[in-house]
């Protein structure tokens, strides 16, 4: 039998190249709407707080007041898009940071006692991926590892601040070119994060795994070690934060804050990623804990009591998942509705 | 299709037990290359049970499994994976937030060259065209690679689905499909039919379970129905029609037609 293969088309039309517009337009408001509020919101705070408000220095303050936001928010991203959400980051945080007050107070060098703070992150993280890997809940996991890390974070510390780190200036209240230290750890994390994200085969199946375990074990990705990777992923940032937390203050302080972790998940939620995972753009998490930050301080200048910036945050963060579920919904609408009047032409 | 051709894939003499219950029983079944075989029953007939035989989620309590004439035993879905034989399942499991091409390539990326391939780095745009060659050799031209999947019609995604599959394939491997036509309209079945003609005229074996009888009679080479765990039917699709098929499905009328 002689088998001849008639040019097959599976598709009878050639399809349109493009989406229609609507959905283009759609798809960047989902895309840019962050950028636009943030956009809104600096005019509409150069007006209200004015002259105060629209000035270099402003513009610095607010960004070092999101860098430690921003820090947590990294971590926590990269967890929810890998499907994991990791409640332990402040217990990790305190305890990087009494770990490596410690070391410094008992006299080691400066590099030792923070590579000391980043490798407490790396165990934590592994330790939380290898147990919820075994089929345990991560809520579950990290809300303990939440109470074993801060609790060992006040053991180490014996229950006390342990202040003094003027060593540590260089990498809390030191301005480099005009831009305070914690931003440009921050600006770095960020890259180095989505580079890793968006160009590594690693980042690549993370994100597979976040958004399709199932579909990503079939294909022979063993999603284990990403889950793990995930988890060591936001340790390592929550340690990171920590870290600098305490450059800021010189203060290694072993009281565990959870409040932030609420406005850190608040910039992701702020970025559009969903909780359910697979997807997400780092560099809007920045843009978030910007926007957060950004409204704090400008409720600040503009002598408005600062108990109102929690309630703007909450109203905004609503609005935000509302129009993203819109645009989510109308996107997938539109484009059902312009496959099927073309399939009846 | 000549009969002295090594079958590309061959079951033989499977059973299946749970316990006391035996749910296949000496089930022999045959694919040439470049054959589409449909394997048609009724719930509980034990067809969900022979797919997962030959998918390697099952092992059979006896029974010789064959791939190209050699012999293989499935621990997993990865080994029948290595020897050739792919599954595309009926959750299609896409990667949603992902485009066409990264879905295509998942767990198969390129590398960058040299120190960025060694530091981890994916050649994203060799991905892409390597995507778009596969697709273009499958005769798909159905949405840009760029896409994501969550684009896509529901139709659109079944093909997407379906070519990765088939395009983690060696020459002459084996797909096998469970219900690939269950969510999809009249025109996109038309779209699954063509593919699956495509896939064949390759030369791949196409292992089809499916209750779409209508999509059973215009793209099977061969039928084969399972009734309680036995086979009670292996024919051509030519030599018969969709009553007789029913027939033997519900086990109306088993003596005689028994074709090996």
């Amino acid at each position: 039998m002689t088998v001849t293969i008639k040019s097959p088309s599976v598709h009878h039309e050639t399809p349109p190249q493009r989406l229609p517009g609507r959905v283009r337009a759609l798809v960047l408001v989902r895309d840019q709407g962050l950028a636009v509020l943030l956009v809104l919101l600096v005019a509409l705070f150069s007006a209200w707080a004015s002259p105060y408000f629209f000035t270099t220095s402003t513009g610095i303050s607010i960004l070092n007041a999101a860098a430690i936001t921003a820090i947590f928010a990294a971590g926590l991203g990269v967890g929810v898009m890998t499907g994991v959400l990791d409640l332990s980051v402040p217990g990790t945080a305190v305890l990087a940071a009494v770990v490596m007050a410690k070391l410094l107070t008992n006299g080691m060098p400066v590099a030792v006692a923070i590579l000391a703070g980043v490798a407490v992150g790396l165990v934590v993280g592994v330790v939380n991926g290898l147990i919820a890997i075994r089929g345990l809940d991560p809520l579950i996991v990290t809300i303990a590892m939440l109470a074993i890390a801060s609790g060992l974070a006040l053991i180490v510390a014996g229950g006390y601040d342990i202040g003094g780190l003027s060593q540590l200036e260089f990498l809390g209240t030191h301005h480099y070119l005009g831009i305070p230290a914690p931003v440009w750890v921050t600006l770095a994390l960020y890259g180095v994060l989505t580079v890793f994200l968006r160009y590594t085969r690693g980042g690549y199946r993370l994100l597979a795994v976040g958004g399709n375990a199932e579909g990503a074990r079939r294909v022979g990705i063993r999603i284990s070690l990403y889950r793990v990777l995930g988890f060591t992923i936001s340790a390592l940032c929550a340690a990171v934060g920590g870290i600098v937390s305490a450059a800021y203050v010189q203060i290694g302080s072993p009281s565990a804050s959870v409040g932030t972790i609420f406005s850190a998940l608040t910039a992701v939620a702020l970025a559009g990623v969903p909780f359910t995972g697979g997807r997400g753009t780092l560099s809007r998490v920045l843009l978030g804990a910007i926007v957060l930050s950004t409204i704090s301080t400008g409720l600040l200048l503009a002598n408005v009591q600062t108990y109102w910036s929690s309630v703007a945050t909450g109203v905004l963060l609503l609005g935000a998942v509302a129009l993203n579920m819109w645009t989510t919904r109308t996107t997938l609408r539109l484009l059902l509705v312009s496959t099927s009047t073309r399939k009846a032409a | 299709m000549a009969v002295t051709t090594t079958p590309a894939f061959e079951l033989e003499s499977i059973s299946m037990h749970y316990g006391y219950l035996k749910v296949l029983d000496d089930v022999t079944v045959r694919v040439a290359p470049g054959e589409v075989l449909a394997l048609l029953g009724d719930n509980g007939a034990g067809k969900s049970t022979l797919l997962k035989v030959m998918s390697g989620a099952h092992r059979p309590s006896s029974g010789t499994i064959r791939v190209q004439g050699n012999e293989h035993d499935f621990h997993s879905p990865r080994r029948a994976s290595e020897a050739g034989v792919e599954m595309v399942y009926q959750d299609l499991a896409l990667v949603d937030a992902m485009d066409i091409s990264f879905n295509l390539m998942l767990g198969r990326e390129r590398m960058s060259k040299g120190l960025r391939g060694l530091l981890g780095f994916i050649d994203r745009r060799a991905m892409r065209r390597e995507a778009q060659l596969e697709l273009d050799a499958l005769g798909i031209r159905t949405a840009p690679v760029t896409r994501p999947v969550e684009m896509l019609s529901s139709g659109q995604r079944q093909i997407v689905a379906i070519a990765r599959a088939a395009a983690r394939l060696h020459d002459g491997g084996v797909l096998l499909m469970d219900e690939p036509t269950a969510a999809l309209g009249h025109e996109q079945t038309e779209l699954v039919e063509e593919l699956i003609g495509a896939m064949a005229a390759k030369g791949i074996a196409v292992v089809i379970v499916t209750h779409n009888l209508p999509l059973v009679m215009n793209v099977a080479d061969r039928i084969v129905v399972l009734n309680r765990g036995r086979k009670v039917a292996d024919i051509e699709t030519s030599r018969t029609d969709t009553d007789r098929v029913v027939s033997w499905i519900i086990g109306a009328s088993v003596q005689g037609d028994l074709a090996r």
